[in-house]
């Protein structure tokens, strides 16, 4: 059987490689994506595995390579991504990597020192020219200011300042001060003003003054200015504010203290020399030194980019080789160790039909190792569950998630993405039916077909464009289906199209229009007899009245043929489950009566339909006219509960063909019959062969193994089913029964989404058009121009917002509901795991997003 | 009032179950199990990974030392808290912010000593606890006596009312700055103690005291704040029980020590007063045995090799203590604990990587289990 239609045969098999091919084999197997190996050894610990020291290994190159990598971020330095994937690296090339990677981060690290240490350099340069520069100005500007202020009270304190403002003529000073010196402060000390001048961050200075101000309890004289631009913190590279400070105060304790609160605050201070002379050549010499400074800094910023550049070239490609490297070493510690030490035994699951190509891949492994020993792949029997794999393309792989999502099949079960590529777009289309919107939505998915390789390429952490993108061809064929839909209700952002002319004629002369506000088109003179070629007719577009009520009427019975349609075919496909399995049991007493349950009430109902449709018309005669045509709702209604149906109006019948009474009291009765066997006919016949069995083995003796053997070979690998309790079975499929008849009844009424979303949308899309476009289409003049151009932008904003965006959701989800509940619960059951093959892509992939993501 | 459970939530909600689910994080038995097998730092680097930690470690490069692992245990903590503190509200900012004033004081005093003994204050710092830091700590070196600290150094900071009762000490030797610390820590306690009584207003406190004697402690305000408080009066105790047996054999005076007994445990007047006259280590023996939970852990402890000492009895109570504080809800006790459970969970972490780096395995299991 095609593989598309089932999950494929998986066998567990045993492989035994050579110590030293094992690298290499494994490696191959990686490349080739297509096994997933056990855990032999789940009860040892990370650390006591075989193979620790290597992974231990690759984890130390990641991280060298990560460092490399943050400092090839910092520099802004392109990454060259070429997309190729080298092969696994030999065990013995890598000590050349870590050699390699050693020297570069080596090499880094020593440029990244000395640029620090060159950075630390400037920066002190730096600050010190910001402190001569500002420190010039509080001693210019003291004099004046403090003068105008302080008054006469304070005529001390300005001629210190003015002994600080020209510190040659200190001595006379202090000299002119001695005796207003001695009388102010205790005698015999010296009334020399200290200063220290500094740089502090700009955040923490007002701390560092109220603690100034605190500790020396008011006595220092702190000025500070800002340094505008900004400077860069050597250590990390940070951009900081700092600020100069300058603080004065008197005598050598203070001196001291002044100077531990600047420690504490990580202040940095500077020698400032006193005279304006020295100051200024002081600021020539710093001018010169950062000058030079800033050459070396440039060769040391060259020769750290000549490094990376380098580096940046190889790094991705460095990366996928470790990641590679690390992954075989993962793989090789689930092994086992054989007892000689020579080879490893490793279990797998492979798809049965890859075996030729795994084979072929190990024999590769083998040559390229240089080994004498092929390896061996040997088949086991096993009564484990296997796990499920669909082999997808681009185009499937999105339905597939679709139905994953759900639950992943159990093994060998149908598969029902297959079907869902067509009932998917389609059931979203009955409710998306405009061709307007679908073409939007079509251009949009083709659009992303197209562009899907350099789409694909540029990887973002996008989650809903990485959704969108993923279902693009989900998008594309929904898209279509409902331009597909969309004509056949004629609705084009809710006008209709009258591509062949309306085949209804009007009768009414031009005043009985003009006159009327609503006028009714006779079938039988206006109408031309035959249909409309495709789809509805364009002149219900301008029924104001009925055009609803004939909507409604037509989109709910096309809802529920196509629902009952859908769900006959779920049960069918239980048919080839119950087939497949060899469950006669359940295909007898199951899928039958769930089958003729399904046909003889809700498909009759689908038949009268059908039988309505082309019975009655209007211009037949009486029996079967318009006016004689039944309610089919009522007639089921009445033939579910025995009612005797309401004595019809006046030459009219109450059935529409003959025999209907009996046939429905007929097919109500063996509905009802199938209930019982459904509930009752497979515990039963389960209990019965469970006496047999009890019976036999006191004749036969017959062994666990046999009986396992026996009930498992039928099925190809198939389960060992633990015995369920009878109790159990019988609780079990009274709930199956109930939840299928019920569920019958409700799952059809369920299908009736259909047409109220499909409603909601036609309504949504008119809504828009009469609110909203049409206001702008009757302006008249140039004026109406620049309105209709600001109400379509309106429009076509709310048009694709809305209706496409939001509806399309809404749809879509609807959908998704119609597929998961109504559809597969009538076959799937979704209880296996899915194929985790080793594969380096998918372990690449990962790796490079849970990098993206820290 | 009695609110507090479906008012809790709105403002505290989001961080409660943050905090549950950090602290499912937290190692538990099978995981020391596995970490005691490790033979190198690399194994338990390896180890680690596995668990919450992740790749905490990932980015040191490879000659792993025990200090390193202690670092990044510690800032992956502090972190963790940060965060918790930087999206709480009153009142649980202001809880949080007292858990963070027992660490100052550790920091304060640990820098007093430093520069007692001439180091230099740029070697200490990194040794301070990071929860613990505030601006003005590294100017601490500043002030020569308790009185200089508190004016120019403390003032600033939440600690201030708690020193009020240390200024009078003339200056910083060795034996006034643990008497500092302790004076701190009683203020420090006794505060905390208030702040969780009067969290739920004034009546908390009756309806505590009435509930805890009906029995019936399961409802209203009751069990939000009988679980800090519990917690509390037994670091109250731990603290007098401490100060006593480590008095034996210092000049500290019996008044002197009575005063640094924290008055909010519930050894509290009784057994502080018995406390205060002990002699040796018996008498406190005899005092604990008054208190039943205090009695246990003096029976199993003692200095002998192979008995575990009384330090490791209270830190083993205190995780238990810890512990049950998980199991009610709508309480900011869950915080406090989490916080302690992860210290404990880093001292277990480093004893283990001590012992794995110094090839010293006979005393590993020496670690205290939290689950």
């Amino acid at each position: 059987m095609g593989s598309l239609f089932r999950s494929e045969e998986m066998a567990l098999c045993q492989l035994f490689l050579q110590s030293e091919a094992a690298y290499a084999c494994v490696s191959e197997l990686g490349e080739l994506g297509l096994v997933q190996f056990r855990d032999l050894n789940p009860d040892v610990n990370a650390f006591q595995r075989k193979f620790v020291n290597e992974v231990r290994r690759c984890d130390e190159m990641e991280r060298k390579l990560r460092y490399l990598e943050k400092e090839i971020k910092k520099d802004g330095i392109p990454m060259l991504d070429t997309g190729e994937s080298p092969e696994a690296p030999q065990p013995r090339e890598m000590i050349d990597l870590e050699a390699t990677f050693e020297k570069l981060e080596n090499e880094l690290r020593e440029v990244n020192q000395n640029a620090e240490a060159l950075k630390r350099n400037f920066l002190e340069l730096t600050e010190l020219k910001h402190i001569l520069r500002k420190t010039q100005v509080f001693f210019d500007e003291s004099v004046p200011t403090v003068y105008k202020s302080s008054g006469t009270h304070s005529s001390n304190k300005y001629r210190r300042y003015l002994q600080m403002a020209d510190n040659q003529n200190e001595d006379e000073q202090a000299q002119l001060l001695g005796e207003e010196a001695v009388r102010a402060s205790q005698p015999g000390q010296n009334l020399k003003l200290g200063f220290v001048a500094g740089v502090i961050l700009r955040e923490r200075l007002p701390a560092f003054e109220r603690m100034l101000w605190r500790a020396c309890r008011g006595n220092v004289f702190l000025r500070q200015a800002m340094i505008e631009t900004p400077l860069e913190d050597p250590t990390n590279g940070d951009q900081v504010h700092k600020s100069v400070f300058i603080i004065f105060f008197q005598g050598d304790q203070l001196k001291t203290r002044v100077k531990k609160i600047c420690e504490g605050f990580r202040a940095t201070l500077y020698p400032c020399p006193e005279a304006p002379a020295d100051r200024r050549e002081m600021a020539m010499g710093v001018m010169t030194r950062i000058e030079d400074l800033n050459t070396v800094l440039g060769q040391t910023q060259d020769h750290r980019h000549r490094v990376l550049v380098a580096a940046a070239k190889n790094l991705k490609n460095w990366f996928v080789k470790v990641r590679k490297i690390k992954a075989i070493y993962h793989t090789l510690n689930l092994f086992n160790l054989d007892v000689t030490q020579k080879c490893l035994i490793a279990e797998c699951w492979v798809p049965l039909l890859d075996i030729e190509t795994i084979q072929l891949a190990l024999r590769r492994g083998t040559e390229r190792s240089g080994s004498s020993v092929p390896p061996i792949l040997n088949r086991m029997q096993t009564f484990e569950n296997p796990p499920t794999y669909n082999r997808t393309n681009k185009f499937t792989k999105a339905f597939q998630a679709l139905i994953d999502a759900y639950g992943v099949a159990s093994y060998r079960e149908m598969n029902p993405a297959p079907y869902t590529i067509i009932t998917f777009p389609f059931l979203f289309a009955v409710m998306f039916g405009d061709l307007g919107h679908g073409a939007i939505m079509a251009l949009f998915g083709l659009w992303m077909i197209r562009k899907e390789k350099g789409l694909a390429a540029q990887k973002t952490d996008n989650e809903i464009w990485n959704i969108f993108f993923g279902g693009r061809y989900i998008i594309f064929l929904m898209g279509a289906f409902s331009m597909y839909t969309g004509l056949i209700y004629n609705d084009i952002f809710s006008k209709s199209l009258n591509i062949f002319g309306s085949h209804w004629h009007m009768s009414y002369n031009k005043s009985t229009v003009a006159d009327n506000k609503y006028l009714q088109l006779n079938p039988n003179g206006d109408y031309e007899g035959a249909p409309y070629p495709f789809g509805m007719d364009p002149i219900w577009q301008v029924a104001g009245a009925n055009k609803i009520i004939f909507h409604n009427a037509y989109k709910m019975k096309i809802s529920i043929i196509f629902g009952v349609i859908h769900m006959i075919f779920g049960v069918v496909m239980s048919w080839h489950n119950h087939t497949y399995f060899r469950n006669r049991i359940s295909m007898l007493y199951e899928f039958i009566p769930q089958l003729i349950f399904l046909l003889l009430l809700f498909f009759y109902m689908v038949l009268l339909m059908f039988i309505k449709w082309i019975k009655f018309a209007a211009t037949n005669a009486k029996p079967y006219s318009e006016a004689c045509a039944p309610s089919i709702l009522i007639t089921f209604i009445d033939m579910v509960l025995f009612n005797t149906p309401k004595e019809p109006v006046k030459d009219c019948q109450t059935y529409m063909f003959f025999g209907q009474h009996f046939i429905q009291v007929l097919f109500v009765l063996v509905a009802v019959g199938c209930i019982p066997v459904m509930l009752l006919a497979k515990p039963l016949l389960i209990m019965q062969a469970r006496k047999q069995a009890n019976i036999q083995p006191i004749a036969g003796a017959t062994s666990d193994a046999e009986t396992g053997a026996i009930t498992n070979g039928g099925v190809g690998g198939g389960q060992h089913e633990e015995e369920e309790e009878l109790s159990e079975i019988f609780i079990h499929q009274s709930i199956h029964t109930i939840e299928y008849v019920l569920g019958s009844v409700s799952h059809t009424a369920s299908y009736l989404r259909l047409w109220a979303l499909s409603l909601a949308h036609a309504q949504l899309a008119e809504v828009l058009w009469t609110m909203v476009l049409s206001i702008g289409l009757k302006q008249e003049g140039w004026f109406g121009g620049i309105i209709l151009t600001c109400v379509f932008a309106f429009w076509a904003i709310l048009t694709v917002g809305i209706l496409v965006l939001m509806e399309g959701l809404s749809a879509f989800l609807h959908t998704l509901r119609l597929h998961w509940v109504e559809f597969q619960s009538k076959f799937y059951k979704g209880q296996g795991y899915a194929f985790q093959p080793f594969s380096f892509d998918a372990i690449i992939e990962n790796g490079a997003a849970a990098a993206e993501a820290e | 009032m009695n609110s507090s459970g479906f008012m809790f939530n709105v403002d505290n909600g989001y961080l409660e179950g943050l905090c549950r689910g950090f602290k499912c994080g937290i190692l538990k038995q099978a995981d020391y199990l596995n970490l005691v097998q490790c033979e190198t730092l690399e194994d338990l680097k390896l180890h680690l990974q596995g668990t919450d930690y992740g790749s905490f470690l990932a980015n040191e490069p490879s000659p792993l030392s025990v200090s390193v692992i202690d670092d990044k245990l510690r800032e992956k903590l502090v972190i963790e808290f940060q965060h918790m503190r930087n999206h709480a509200v009153e009142p649980l900012s202001n809880f949080l912010d007292f858990i963070t004033y027992g660490y100052m004081i550790d920091n304060i005093i640990l820098l007093i000593t430093g520069t007692l003994h001439q180091r230099p204050i740029s070697e200490l710092i990194p040794k301070c606890h990071p929860l613990g830091s505030f601006e003005q700590m590294e100017a601490i070196h500043v002030a020569s006596t308790p009185a200089e600290l508190y004016n120019a150094v403390l003032v600033d900071t939440p600690l201030a009312p708690f020193f009020v009762d240390c200024i009078s000490e003339q200056d910083l030797d060795e034996m006034n700055i643990e008497i500092i610390r302790n004076t701190l820590y009683k203020a420090y306690l006794e505060a905390f103690h208030n702040f969780c009584k009067n969290m739920g207003g004034a009546t908390a406190d009756v309806m505590c005291e009435i509930l805890a004697v009906s029995g019936c402690s399961s409802s209203c305000i009751g069990i939000s704040l009988n679980f800090p408080l519990s917690r509390l009066q037994f670091e109250a105790d731990r603290r007098a029980i401490i100060i006593t047996i480590n008095s034996f054999g210092t000049e500290l005076s019996k008044d002197d020590r009575a005063k640094l007994y924290p008055n909010c445990g519930k050894m509290y007047p009784d057994g502080l007063a018995a406390l205060a006259r002990a002699d040796d280590y018996e008498q406190v023996k005899t005092v604990a045995e008054y208190y039943a939970e205090y009695a246990a852990l003096f029976d199993g402890s003692g200095n002998n090799p192979g008995d575990k000492t009384l330090e490791d009895k209270f830190f083993e109570h205190e995780v238990k203590l810890n512990v049950y504080a998980f199991l009610q809800q709508f309480h900011f006790g869950v915080f406090y604990a989490y916080l302690k459970l992860k210290e404990q969970e880093c001292r277990n972490i480093v004893w283990i990587a001590e012992c794995v780096a110094q090839k010293h395995r006979a005393k590993i299991d020496n670690y205290i289990p939290i689950f």
